[in-house]
């Protein structure tokens, strides 16, 4: 399975949108945890800062250099910052050695703007601290590191950055895998729709039984299959039966003008009825003709199919029309490549169908005009038959059309007689066998038909 | 008088088969199933036999399997609505002789059963056939017109052989398409024709008594009139 294709399904196509709103999603509640155990720290801090200042503030002003550095003394993990400063800023005692910057002797604890520095600290910490002018105008000073809320915010920040590798690495691995399922049954439906796609409508999506969207998807495709498949059996029963309910009376008709002619007693009534016999002639072969297509799009056995050489094919096309193409005074010229690989298929319906292109190709070729028939080995196909004439070619716009029943040209000449059935019946042999049958464009003019003669690749056109 | 066994199952369409061989002076027996088509096959003593592919009872598949396991050898033309060209194999496998597909042109049918009768009368495979002051040898593969050697092509050489062989006979198009090229659709109106024509210009020069006739919207007959 490749990893492009894997990328256009749906489910892999919102993989990253969730993992975007999954980290959002992530960062904002982790930001949330962080500030709250901060706003708490922060809380706790403050409340030990407020306690020892309400102990010191009520110490002697002489003792309390003494007791500060008691407070030094209890404090294990070095945390504390104090300080007890005259009012000209001069240090009486304490482990900092000036006044803060920015601080205000309110009372109240702050954040310390710029960080303080310890003594023998080789750098200022991030600290909450306060400072209170005591008894004689004495400046006393009194902070907190908050390093153990910095290492809080790295343990909170670290364990956000694993969470979401550890989440989102095999939330998108096992996206990726949850996607083959589906991409594997749209493969199994691509399956099973190439031969609906080449004309077999008895052919049904798989459906797995699970109910779910591909499921619903491939159970309304097939009642679709199901509908047109009746339509199609309909309207082909009604042509079937008007064709086989017609050609009875009709050979009828036939047999009687037949006797008719035989007991006309003067040249001119035989002459009507000889016309009418021919017109009711050309009737049957029309019926003759249609019912044959039907017939070949019922096949589906391939039991008559052989190895067919293709050159013993086009030798005996060549026997059966030069004489056609003289009469006519036409060229028909040959190219027969040695070496093309036989196809297989039923060589009766195989020389048919080039029959059928050669017939055409000298009803439309004018006097004077040429056709050129030619085998050729074929990368793709195995072996194609080209057919190629300078007659008045087919037009762009004609072209699906043609190979439908009853087409005719729009500037084909009108004393060309055919009952506009040739193609549809070669059309039908090509679909039996599989192959198929291209029209070339032709620099030259004329119409150029190559006939594919190997199994028909999907997609190509 | 050559005496033509009917099997077919469908009233109108067996009336249709009497009443156009009845035409060519052949005489007519029709039976309704297979297993009483088999039973009279076997017993009487017909020239040639029509079967239907479908039957009540025993079909005709069966019916002309069982014939020619009897020993029976009349020709069996086989009618039959499936035209398929598996059908047509499967028929002429069982010991049929000739197919046709329903619905039929009559004068195909009778055309048919005449060719099939004629060739049961003579089996064997003469050197040389003769129509008027034409002459075929089948050895030298040369055909004369009096004393004119014509030059025919391979093709044009078989035709000939084929109407020979059944000169006097009316041959369909169709009949002919199969016999000269050995395949089985109706090429059309103007591939035979055409052919005809160059084998007519070949054979029957101005001067000469024409041997080729057309019989319109059936065929063609080679005869010396």
């Amino acid at each position: 399975m490749k990893l492009g294709e894997l990328s256009r399904i749906s489910t892999v196509r919102l993989l990253p949108v969730y993992g975007v709103l999954f980290v959002l999603w992530s960062v904002l509640l982790i930001g949330w945890v962080q500030y709250d155990t901060k706003r708490y720290l922060s809380g706790v801090v403050d409340e030990i800062l407020r306690q020892r200042v309400h102990y010191l503030s009520h110490i002697d002003r002489e003792r309390l250099p003494e007791a500060m550095a008691q407070t030094d003394a209890l404090d294990l993990r070095g945390v504390m910052l104090y300080g007890l400063f005259d009012p000209q800023g001069n240090k009486i005692t304490g482990n900092i050695e000036h006044i803060p910057e920015g601080v205000s002797l309110d009372g109240v604890v702050h954040a310390v703007p710029g960080g303080i520095q310890r003594i023998g600290a080789p750098e200022p910490v991030n600290a909450r601290g306060l400072a209170k002018q005591v008894e004689g105008g004495d400046v006393l000073i009194l902070a907190r590191a908050t390093s153990v809320l910095d290492q809080v915010n790295t343990i909170i920040f670290r364990s956000l950055l694993w969470g979401l590798t550890l989440t989102i690495i095999p939330g998108l691995i096992g996206g990726l895998w949850l996607a083959r399922g589906p991409l594997r049954r749209i493969r199994a439906i691509e399956t099973a729709a190439q031969p609906i796609m080449r004309g077999d409508l008895h052919q049904r999506l798989p459906v797995t039984g699970r109910r779910d969207e591909l499921d619903m998807l491939a159970g309304i495709v097939n009642s679709m299959l199901e509908e047109i498949e009746r339509l199609m059996s309909e309207v082909k029963g009604v042509c079937d039966s008007i064709a086989h309910d017609l050609r009875t009376p009709l050979t009828r008709l036939r047999s009687q003008l037949h006797r008719m002619h035989r007991e006309a007693s003067d040249s001119a009534h035989a002459s009507v009825v000889e016309q009418a016999i021919l017109d009711v002639d050309s009737l049957l072969d029309r019926f003759r003709a249609l019912l044959r297509i039907s017939e070949l799009e019922d096949m589906h056995r391939r039991a008559g199919f052989t190895e067919v050489h293709l050159a013993g094919t086009l030798d005996h096309v060549r026997e059966i029309y030069t004489p056609l193409a003289e009469d006519k005074h036409i060229t028909f010229s040959f190219e027969i490549a040695p070496n093309t690989p036989t196809v297989r298929g039923d060589p009766n319906l195989l020389l048919e169908a080039v029959s059928n292109i050669v017939d055409n190709a000298i009803k439309f070729t004018p006097a004077g005009g040429s056709i050129h028939l030619r085998l050729l080995p074929d990368a793709d196909a195995g072996a194609r038959i080209d057919v190629i004439d300078s007659g008045p070619g087919i037009q762009n716009s004609e072209r699906e059309a043609v190979l439908q029943r009853f087409y005719r040209g729009t500037c084909s000449n009108k004393d060309v007689s055919g009952s506009g059935l040739g193609l549809s019946i070669v059309a039908a042999i090509v679909k039996l066998h599989g192959f198929k049958l291209q029209i070339v464009d032709n620099p030259a003019g004329g119409a150029w038909l190559a006939l594919m003669c190997g199994p028909a690749r999907t997609g190509a056109t | 008088m050559a005496r033509v066994l009917i099997i077919e199952d469908d009233r109108v369409t067996a009336d249709e088969i009497c009443a156009e061989l009845q035409r060519y002076g052949l005489d007519t027996d029709w039976v309704g199933d297979g297993a009483t088509g088999l039973e009279r096959a076997r017993g009487g003593f017909y020239d040639a036999i029509t079967l239907d592919r479908m039957l009540p009872g025993m079909d005709g598949l069966t019916v002309v399997t069982r014939l020619r396991e009897y020993g029976v050898q009349t020709p069996v033309l086989m009618i039959s609505a499936l035209s398929d060209a598996d059908e047509r194999v499967r028929g002429l496998r069982a010991g049929g002789d000739d197919y046709l597909t329903k619905p039929f042109n009559p004068d195909e049918m009778a055309a048919r059963i005449e060719v099939l009768l004629r060739r049961h009368a003579n089996v064997s495979r003469p050197m040389a056939l003769r129509v008027g002051d034409l002459q075929l040898d089948l050895i030298d593969r040369t055909a004369r017109r009096g004393e004119v050697l014509l030059d025919l092509l391979p093709t044009e050489f078989r035709l000939l052989e084929f109407l020979m062989r059944h000169s006097g006979r009316v041959l369909t198009r169709t009949m002919i398409f199969e016999a000269v090229w050995g395949y089985h659709f109706d090429p059309g109106t103007n591939v035979i024709e055409v052919h005809i024509g160059r084998l007519r210009r070949k054979l029957d020069p101005p001067e000469r008594e024409p041997l080729i006739h057309t019989v319109r919207g059936v065929g063609y007959v080679l005869e010396a009139r």
